[in-house]
């Protein structure tokens, strides 16, 4: 690929866009809050714009992108101070948030499911945060263990059994809140 | 018993389905006639969906445009003003020193720091004005963050409405210049910020802005 000063930036663009979604969502389940997952995606972003010639030759690029903010997470975990990893406020959950999961159009069945979220969310802030991650890369955003071992660098025997233990505590903890 | 442990066991196996064909019919049987074995696997299915369904609040649109826009302006201006160790008189020809904040070291440096007094400059309103920040460094800082705020109704060309912009920058050891243009779209004024981390360790650089 021919980059030049010139076309720097649409070439940028046209390699990058089809995978911001991704970058950010992971960008959420790292940080655990908007205004986290805001300033790591822009940081990302201005990182990657600085590589577009490895971005240009990767030949994953979705996979790729996705360690480089991983790795640029962890060197300034400090400053991505984690607040939270889910929103346990009500206030704080999206609008339509309860509205637009699926399969749900009752009062009652909603409030049900709100607090479901909230304890689930109260549940994860529990787990480590090696544990956390791989259950919300796994189970909610549905990365394969070789796609997150390829942006943790983990060995997929390691974050098996990191996942195991993750559900198990999991559970445990949302059972003993007795109705779960 | 003796099924209910092994289920719970291996409840992730039996729910994704790895288990081997006879240890999962076993199970499966098993599951069909227990009581309690039902409860675990219902509750356990209540937490994959829940997990499935966990929200992201995801910005709109527009917002990843601006971030792409954002990002590659940061860059270029960036490597553009890349902390030019100086230069003061090429910045001067080049016309682009309005106002400078004369750096001072601290005995026992890693970050910068500027006078202890809080320099000022006087702007027009809408009339861009370019201030060029420097900062003296006694060692090389790698990955150093650079986060200007701005007071109200004034603003830094390129980035209209923003009251925030962060930088992640290398100071070279000695002088480094920043030049900012400023556009005051009020007439308020106030105090600039200019905080610089880096290791953990920061400095706040105070600039009063004054618009006329």
């Amino acid at each position: 690929m021919d980059i030049s000063d010139h076309n720097r930036n649409a070439i940028f663009e046209r390699l990058l866009r089809p995978y911001l979604e991704r970058l950010y969502r992971l960008a959420y389940r790292l940080t655990g809050s908007k205004a986290e997952a805001e300033d790591l995606f822009q940081d990302v972003l201005v990182k990657l714009f600085g590589k577009l010639e490895d971005l240009a030759a990767i030949e994953e690029p979705g996979s790729w992108t996705s360690r480089v903010m991983f790795h640029h997470f962890i060197d300034n975990r400090r400053r991505f101070a984690r607040q939270r990893l889910l929103s346990v406020d009500e206030s704080q959950l999206p609008q339509k948030s309860i509205e637009s999961l699926p399969g749900v159009d009752d009062p009652e069945q909603d409030a049900e499911r709100l607090d479901d979220i909230i304890r689930l969310g109260k549940a994860l802030a529990e787990l480590s945060d090696d544990h956390r991650l791989v259950v919300l890369l796994h189970d909610t955003e549905g990365y394969k263990l070789t796609e997150i071992q390829a942006i943790t660098g983990d060995p997929v025997g390691t974050l098996k059994s990191r996942l195991h233990r993750a559900r198990a505590r999991l559970r445990a903890l949302l059972s003993a809140g007795a109705t779960f | 018993m003796m099924l209910c442990k092994q289920l719970n066991e291996k409840l992730d196996d039996y729910m994704d389905g790895t288990l081997d064909e006879t240890e999962m019919a076993v199970l499966q049987s098993h599951a069909e006639s227990c009581e309690s074995c039902q409860q675990t696997l219902k509750s356990a299915q209540r937490l994959r969906k829940l997990l499935q369904d966990c929200p992201v609040p995801m910005p709109d649109a527009a917002y990843f445009d601006r971030a792409l826009a954002q990002a590659t302006r940061v860059s270029t201006s960036h490597q553009r003003n890349r902390w030019i160790m100086t230069g003061f008189g090429g910045a001067l020809a080049a016309g682009l020193i309005a106002w400078i904040i004369g750096g001072v070291l601290l005995k026992t440096p890693d970050l910068p720091d500027s006078d202890a007094s809080i320099p000022g400059v006087v702007i027009a309103l809408e009339v861009p004005y370019t201030v060029n920040l420097v900062f003296s460094s006694a060692t090389e800082l790698d990955g150093a963050v650079l986060t200007v705020s701005l007071p109200p109704g004034v603003e830094i060309e390129g980035f209209a409405g923003q009251r925030e912009i962060t930088w992640i920058t290398s100071l070279k050891a000695g002088k480094n210049i920043l030049p900012l243009t400023l556009i005051a779209t009020t007439a308020h004024g106030g105090e600039l910020l200019a905080r610089l981390e880096h290791d953990n360790r920061d400095r706040t650089f105070r600039i009063r802005v004054t618009v006329t």
